[in-house]
């Protein structure tokens, strides 16, 4: 009987270590994670805009259907990254997320103040070069640092109302978004 | 053959032991990294910029978009206020205050993530469009039959879950007035 439980209890020792090697193991054997759905995109160096979610049909990135969503892909090895644009008047955040699908930065404009989306994406070497101030960039952008150089950003935008949710799309396809050029 | 038998039995706790903890875990986060309020749960980290290890999972599990932390956070409830799961057979009353956000939103899905609600009318409820009381909270009916005030109205049958999306929140933050609480899940009649 003791000898029975003291391979029960073996078992659940090994359990745990099952569980721990599934649990850290798993973010690197998913295939269908974040990234890889953004690559299907075809997002590189352009604004995207989303196709909302219709009722009974799957929904793997999760969208809400009251959002209007924009995916932009950026590659930093080729040069700092900008996302930039007017949007409407209303409530819009933006997310930058690295290759692991972790959002790095996130902020919103504080429910429609503001209507300018400025911002720049820059990896270490890139801050460096920034803090010497041998890049050129304008006045009052707002400054990401990614460790990576595989980002992706995502701007939601809320319209007020259903109906105007088209005109707020073509608002986000006119997006500009890639590397800052020279 | 003992030994053997014994061999047998100790991997077959492995795995149920491995495994069901791990799926456990990362359903809805009961066990760490979850934040729960009443039948509400969400992933508080799933924003954050290097994420604990569970969240890390989770996140590569579910392949979304999730918020940032600064964007928002998203509830997800799969059973009621008395811990029943919700089914589609039956009405729901949503009653209580939400934490202060620029706004929320609330959409009824199935397990696979489709939006369950009529095809031709509202796939959501947003908190700028609610019939409210004198007391400035709204009751809201989940279910298939026609009810007053806020009705969302879904079909199907089978299990549903409900996602509560608080856009430009403080709440649970820490700096927040203290008033965290979701709406409570009430099952009605079914049929």
């Amino acid at each position: 009987m003791m000898r029975a439980l003291l391979w029960i209890f073996a078992g659940a020792l090994l359990g745990g270590v099952i569980h721990i090697l599934m649990i850290l193991g798993l973010p690197s054997f998913a295939s269908q994670d974040t990234w890889s759905r953004v690559m299907a995109l075809d997002a590189l160096d352009k604004a995207v805009v989303l196709p909302a979610p219709k009722p009974g049909e799957p929904n793997p990135l999760r969208l809400d259907p009251d959002l209007a969503y924009a995916v932009c892909r950026i590659d930093l090895s080729s040069g700092p990254g900008v996302v930039s644009g007017t949007l409407p008047d209303a409530f819009w955040s933006l997310a930058v997320f690295n290759r692991a699908g972790a959002v790095i930065y996130s902020t919103t404009n504080r429910d429609g103040i503001g209507q300018n989306l400025d911002m720049g994406i820059f990896n270490p070497a890139q801050t460096r070069l920034l803090a010497q101030q041998k890049l050129d960039i304008t006045e009052g952008l707002l400054i990401v640092e990614s460790p990576q150089n595989d980002v992706f950003a995502v701007v939601r935008l809320a319209p007020p109302h259903p109906a105007m949710k088209a005109r707020y799309e073509e608002a986000l396809a006119d997006l500009e978004c890639g590397n800052i050029k020279e | 053959m003992r030994f053997l038998s014994h061999l047998l039995v100790m991997f077959a706790v492995a795995l149920t032991v491995g495994f069901g903890l791990s799926w456990f875990a990362l359903s809805d986060g009961r066990l760490f990294g979850a934040y729960r309020v009443g039948p509400w749960a969400a992933w508080p980290a799933a924003g954050a910029p290097a994420p604990d290890p569970y969240t890390r999972a989770h996140i590569a599990r579910s392949g979304a978009l999730q918020l940032g932390q600064s964007e928002g956070l998203e509830f997800t409830a799969t059973t009621d206020s008395d811990g029943r799961p919700l089914d589609r057979a039956c009405t729901y009353r949503l009653e209580g205050s939400t934490p202060l956000a620029s706004f929320w939103t609330l959409v009824a899905l199935a397990d696979d993530g489709s939006n369950i609600a009529r095809p031709d009318g509202e796939l959501s409820l947003h908190s700028a469009r609610l019939a409210r009381n004198d007391d400035g909270l709204a009751t809201i009916y989940v279910g298939r039959t026609l009810r007053p005030m806020n009705w969302l109205e879904i079909t199907g049958s089978g299990p549903f879950q409900l996602v509560l999306t608080l856009y430009d929140t403080a709440a649970f933050g820490g700096v927040g007035s203290g008033d965290d609480t979701l709406p409570a899940i009430a099952r009605e009649a079914c049929r």
